[in-house]
């Protein structure tokens, strides 16, 4: 993650921007409401790094991520863009820089796809031409035939208009996106491709993301930084999907990341980050065959199924060139637990 | 010079031959032919008090309805004086006026006017109210001022259940501008009841309204397909 820097430049626009956004000591408290819904959040995301806010339903995460934005005011406190108070800020004009995609995709069903994409340069008052090449850019970031340019969101699936809501977001460059459950109303394969693709993109793109989402699996999968929340607002443990997993702050969050935590932690490391052995003669016929592009937990699941101890790691061509242990998975484990404490 | 008398002639036999028809009260399309240029002067007097009136109407539930879409507690009372407007009988509102502003067109368009208020008014607020939430969360997310977003996004949006209101607006009020002649504003209502014994002209007149109720309803029509090309846009 600290190649951010030099791979920003690599965008499909070349712009170089993402931005730090820092919360500090942030408050809300709905006008008639006793409770406030956020309280004293803080914590840091690095550009281009993704931040996921994860927690149960009333947890305050769409509450803290819409601050951002101003679409709801803050109490007290302040929110940062770079350095910057988003205070000082009129909304319109802030949230024409902030990247904005959301569940129900909201997209305007009186505009084509291509209207719908120029929104944000429009409101900016891009040129024609420039917002033209900037569509044609992003229906193909996005994996769209041009000719989907001239039709209408009604016209399109699920799964397509949720890419278009990603790239109506992304269509000004904006330095920090903000997505609330954007694969939410997606069934489980097709959401799993958008997750997917949203990485690789975001390999691409740098950007700085708040991602909101109750679903801890997508919080490990899409996230650099997880911030956990509990009811009213507070905020559990903020942090990597390793230190999540490995070491829960509390009885909140070891009940929240769930019971498998340590398979789901084995889930976000290769077969080839643990340490192997040689390749071994006497692996036995009924070893599994693994590569080291596999998830160490299917490499564990089919140790287990072929009731022995060991897999054998193939490489490109196929020929046996490692060998995978279940003590070396342990040990893979161990030593992240101790580079979280040191 | 030596023609017309001639042509002349030929009219007063045609006239003869139609007038067994006319005499018996029948529905009689050569008196109809011959005498068509008497309706035509009543027709775009009708026409102008329905355009005039509605575009008046329209105008004034626009800037309503765009007002109480801001401050909401403006559509209970709107709603409530405007549906009062609309109960009084299209006669009692003539005469209620005759006093106030006089016989003739203005009398008929105030009339007129005030019954197309709550067509108007309850369709534009039912058109912005059934914009999707999303859409306009997304559009205040990307950064619309409240006035953007009501040009851009609700309007558009709106404009079914708004043109829908147009059509019914508009053959309501061909219909209810055959009354205005009692406010000496002339139209068709005042050929059909100059005759009303009469069958053929009673046909005429009438058929006339109806022919402009369905032709005004076409061009609303018309220009619905023309503006919402996305509404009938559905998965291919």
């Amino acid at each position: 993650m600290n190649s951010s820097n030099t791979a920003q430049a690599e965008g499909p626009s070349a712009h170089p921007q993402a931005a730090t956004l820092e919360f500090r000591e942030v408050t809300k408290v709905y006008p008639g409401s006793a409770e406030p819904a956020i309280r004293g959040l803080s914590f840091l995301v690095p550009a281009g790094h993704i931040c996921v806010l994860v927690g149960p339903s009333g947890c305050g995460k769409t509450t803290a991520m819409r601050l951002a934005n101003r679409m709801i005011e803050l109490t007290s406190g302040d929110i940062l863009l770079d350095g910057r108070s988003v205070r000082e800020r009129r909304p319109a004009e802030l949230r024409r820089d902030i990247g904005y995609a959301i569940q129900q995709i909201g997209l305007f069903p009186h505009q084509t796809i291509g209207e719908n994409i120029a929104t944000v340069p429009r409101l900016k008052g891009w040129d024609r031409a420039r917002i033209r090449r900037r569509v044609d850019e992003l229906l193909e970031l996005i994996g769209l035939d041009a000719d989907m340019r001239d039709r209408y969101p009604a016209q399109l699936s699920g799964g397509q208009r949720q890419r278009v809501g990603v790239a109506r977001a992304l269509a000004a460059d904006p330095p920090l996106m903000l997505m609330d459950e954007p694969f939410g109303a997606i069934d489980p394969i097709n959401r799993d491709r958008l997750q997917n693709e949203f990485l690789r993109l975001q390999r691409e793109i740098r950007k700085t993301v708040v991602f909101v989402t109750h679903d801890i699996d997508e919080a490990i999968k899409m996230g650099d930084r997880i911030a956990v929340l509990k009811k009213g607002g507070l905020l559990a443990q903020y942090g990597p999907p390793d230190e999540l997993l490995l070491q829960p702050a509390d009885a909140f969050v070891e009940d929240f990341v769930g019971a498998d935590r340590v398979l789901k932690h084995l889930s976000l490391h290769r077969v080839a980050d643990a340490p192997l052995d040689p390749p071994a003669a006497d692996a036995g016929p009924d070893a599994p065959r693994v590569r080291g592009s596999d998830s160490l937990r299917d490499a564990l699941s089919a140790i287990l199924a072929a009731g022995g101890d060991r897999a054998v790691v193939l490489d490109d061509v196929g020929e046996p060139a490692a060998t995978l242990t279940i003590d070396a998975i342990r040990a893979l484990t161990r030593a992240e637990e101790r580079a979280l404490e040191a | 010079m030596l023609l017309l008398p001639l042509a002349q002639n030929g009219g007063f036999f045609r006239d003869r031959s139609a007038d067994t028809c006319v005499a018996d009260n029948g529905v009689c399309p050569k008196w109809a032919i011959d005498h068509f240029d008497r309706y035509v002067d009543p027709f775009f007097e009708h026409l102008q008090l329905v355009v005039v009136s509605v575009a008046l109407g329209f105008v004034i539930s626009f800037a309503l309805a765009v007002l109480a879409h801001r401050r909401r507690w403006l559509v209970g009372p709107v709603t409530q004086i405007t549906g009062i407007l609309y109960t009084i009988p299209s006669l009692a509102a003539f005469f209620l006026l005759l006093p106030l502003t006089g016989r003739g067109q203005t009398t008929a368009i105030i009339a007129l006017t005030a019954y197309t208020l709550l067509i108007f008014f309850r369709n534009i607020m039912a058109g912005l109210d059934g914009v999707p939430e999303e859409a306009r969360d997304a559009g205040r997310g990307m950064g619309f001022t409240p006035r953007q977003l009501l040009w851009r996004v609700e309007l558009p949006l709106a404009l079914p259940a708004i043109l829908a209101g147009l059509r019914i607006a508009v053959t309501t009020t061909v219909g209810l501008a055959a009354l205005a002649f009692y406010a000496g504003a002339g139209g068709l209502g005042e050929s059909l009841a100059s005759q009303k014994q009469f069958k053929t002209n009673v046909l005429l007149a009438g058929g006339l309204c109806v022919v402009m109720a369905v032709m005004l309803d076409l061009l609303v029509l018309v220009a619905q397909r023309l503006l919402t090309p996305w509404s009938r846009a559905r998965t291919v």
